[in-house]
């Protein structure tokens, strides 16, 4: 008897009470008013930093895992008297960019003062607003020291609002134990090595270097240009001549032989090397991408002035060669080279680090993608990845 | 006045849980929902009751749908066979073994789950011993295991492992063992005194596994994440993707109520077919 009853009031019961829930909650966010929805920038035009005389108190500094040597924030504490809090919370553009949107929607940057995101990202920002100018006052030696060939880049002209951190390559690494004559993108789709490519899960460098292959210049690619290359990639896909599409952890399968080559990140390439000889760059004959990631201050940052003060120091030739020693990255603040001839001449010899034009002389810039066209771009390119 | 104040108790008591449902489960589900709805950019989205989100989600991302149930019903369905025999064995054969066995079911919770996924692209990787093994008795089509379905799968077997033999311990354990003594009187041979007497009892245990299981295993991005290749992601992977690659929240959060839909549906007719006295059990019998 119990089995019947309990049967019929069961659901019942649960139904009635997920009802009654529910209708409190749709009362509390009628109450709450709206506040779900994703709004612009709080303000379309960008607001200057406004420093005070001296830097003091503390900052909060975002940036990626692993790039930066481990004593430059506390000599930057000791030279400047301003506490850091420095947190390596960024793993993706995309995903960083996401998960703060809402707050920076609403003019907050949540208790961060500098972001340090790619390009291509810190244009998007700057675009929806969520970007402050500098004050270029208190930069003198990013004014001093920045490399030439980064002082007026299309998205930023006169380096306003972004600081780089540091550029790099994307092309390919390979374990030449194991494929020793991979020299360019296109032998990459050559089907002796069929399950034993990784390519990287980033839109803005694979569809690109694959781009060159065919022959197309990424910067002058239409539409068209990108959905043929995203094809290419998903026809590899699919024939299982693409293993896996990574982020950095392509880095296993280089070092356990899972792999006989990927495309991956020069800075990587320098490190795994030094752990495993058979791990080499190569350059593609192609030529490769080349990148940098940015210093921004977004807006509602607490204390701008700590934030640019910071930038500066890093600016200093022998403040960046502790970092450009540790993070092995192209380095882009004049000088460091100098520093580094001194300390770690093999570092200073060093392509990878210290590119020559003749070295990049094929190389394209990560190209910009902009509203539906992105949207397009995008869309397709992850239908690849979740296959 | 104390028989309202006793009224009164078993509202004090469902308070805390209730007002912890509501802002951190119902609220965030309505956002949410509003959310599936809109449409536009990033940056200037808006409500629209654009219902399209809905179909779009399905018809784009069926086949990861299909596959995302495919793999955690395999994974179930394993676990299942792997933890029946070995609950069984803890409950009734272990003696003194009883609480360290139990330890050593629980034991691979003291590392995190990321770890521990991590750790099997290492046992599964191409030159392992385990995948020489299994290409050499021919179980490693192209001289792989790691980045294939079967490596998800085993992936998400081994990590959803525990949460089915615990709740099937708990119920065998709980099986007086007079009722097994008594069906050996009435002259019932082993095999029936276990179908007639052990597994009906056990049936609540097997059903809240099954449960465990099979919900987060369906949902589940990171197995596919670190141990699948191309063509192995889950829909997990494809909302994640939606959510923080593509900056389109409107298809993200459609597609986890087509998820969660799907979901509830299955559970629904599972408890329909399972019946729902063993959910509910011995209060049921």
């Amino acid at each position: 008897m119990r089995s019947t009853d309990s049967k019929g009031r069961g659901p019942l019961a649960l139904v009635a009470t997920l009802v009654a829930t529910a209708a409190l909650a749709l009362g509390l966010a009628a109450c709450g008013g709206g506040g779900g929805g994703i709004e612009g920038g709080g303000s379309t035009a960008a607001s200057t930093v406004e420093l005070e005389a001296k830097p003091s108190g503390s900052v909060t500094i975002s940036n990626w895992p692993l790039y930066i040597d481990k004593s430059t924030v506390p000599d930057f504490e000791q030279a400047t008297g301003v506490k850091v809090k420095y947190v390596e919370d960024i793993n993706s553009n995309e995903e960083y960019f996401n998960k703060l949107q809402p707050i920076l929607a609403k003019g907050e940057s949540g208790g961060r003062s500098i972001f340090v995101l790619a390009d291509y990202m810190v244009t998007k920002m700057h675009e929806l607003g969520y970007l402050q100018e500098l004050d270029k006052s208190a930069l003198p030696n990013v004014e001093r020291n920045l490399a030439a060939s980064l002082k007026h880049p299309p998205f930023d002209p006169n380096r306003s609002y972004t600081v780089p951190w540091q550029s790099g390559m994307t092309g390919i690494i390979v374990n030449k134990e194991l494929a020793p004559e991979i020299h360019s993108i296109c032998q990459l789709f050559e089907s002796k090595y069929k399950g034993k490519i990784d390519m990287l899960n980033e839109v803005r460098e694979t569809v690109p270097l694959v781009m060159k292959c065919e022959g197309v210049d990424p910067a002058n690619a239409t539409e068209a240009d990108w959905m043929k290359a995203i094809d290419k990639i998903k026809g590899a896909a699919e024939s299982g001549q693409i293993r896996r599409f990574t982020g950095n952890d392509y880095a296993s399968d280089l070092t356990s032989g899972n792999v006989d080559a990927v495309i991956g990140w020069s800075g990587d390439a320098v490190q795994l090397q030094i752990e495993n000889p058979d791990i080499e760059w190569r350059m593609p004959t192609e030529g490769c991408m080349l990148w940098s990631e940015d210093m921004v201050i977004p807006v509602g940052a607490p204390n701008p002035t700590a934030a640019e003060a910071f930038m500066n120091y890093v600016y200093e030739p022998k403040n960046q060669a502790q970092i450009a020693e540790y993070v092995n990255y192209v380095t882009p603040v004049e000088g460091v080279k100098q520093v580094l001839e001194k300390k770690e001449p093999k570092l200073a010899e060093n392509d990878l680090i210290f590119p020559s034009a003749s070295f990049t002389k094929n190389c394209s810039n990560t190209p910009t993608l902009k509203g539906t066209e992105e949207q397009n771009v995008i869309q397709a390119f992850d239908a690849v990845l979740n296959g | 006045m104390s028989t309202v104040r006793r009224r009164l108790v078993p509202y004090f008591l469902l308070g805390p849980g209730t007002i912890w449902l509501v802002v951190f489960f119902v609220v965030p589900l309505y956002y949410m929902f509003k959310l599936s709805l809109e449409t536009g950019l990033v940056g200037s989205l808006e409500f629209s009751w654009h219902w399209a989100n809905y179909s779009d989600a399905l018809s784009l991302y069926h086949s990861q749908l299909i596959r995302s149930f495919v793999y955690a019903g395999i994974a179930t369905l394993v676990s299942l066979l792997l933890a029946y025999p070995l609950a069984y064995a803890i409950a009734f054969k272990a003696g003194r073994w009883r609480n360290l066995m139990l330890f050593a079911v629980v034991a691979p919770f003291f590392t995190t789950y990321l770890i521990r996924t991590i750790a099997w692209e290492t046992i599964l990787g191409d030159q392992s011993p385990v995948t020489e093994f299994m290409n050499a008795i021919g179980l490693a089509p192209g001289g792989k295991v790691l980045a294939t379905g079967f490596a998800v799968i085993a992936g998400l077997t081994y990590n959803f492992l525990p949460f089915m033999i615990l709740p099937i311990y708990a119920s065998l354990e709980r099986v007086d063992v007079r009722l097994i003594e008594a069906a050996k009187d009435l002259y019932a041979s082993a095999t029936q005194s276990f179908l007639r007497v052990t597994l009906p009892l056990s049936a609540p245990g097997i059903v809240a596994g099954v449960l465990l299981t099979f919900i987060p295993a369906a949902g589940d991005y990171v197995n596919a994440q670190f141990l699948g290749g191309v063509g192995n992601r889950m829909i997990g992977n494809v909302i994640q993707s939606l959510y923080l690659s593509q900056s389109n929240y409107p298809s993200a959060a459609a597609l986890s109520f087509v998820l969660m839909a799907l979901i509830m549906i299955a559970v629904v007719i599972y408890i329909r077919f399972a019946g729902s006295e063993a959910l509910m059990g011995e209060e049921a019998q």
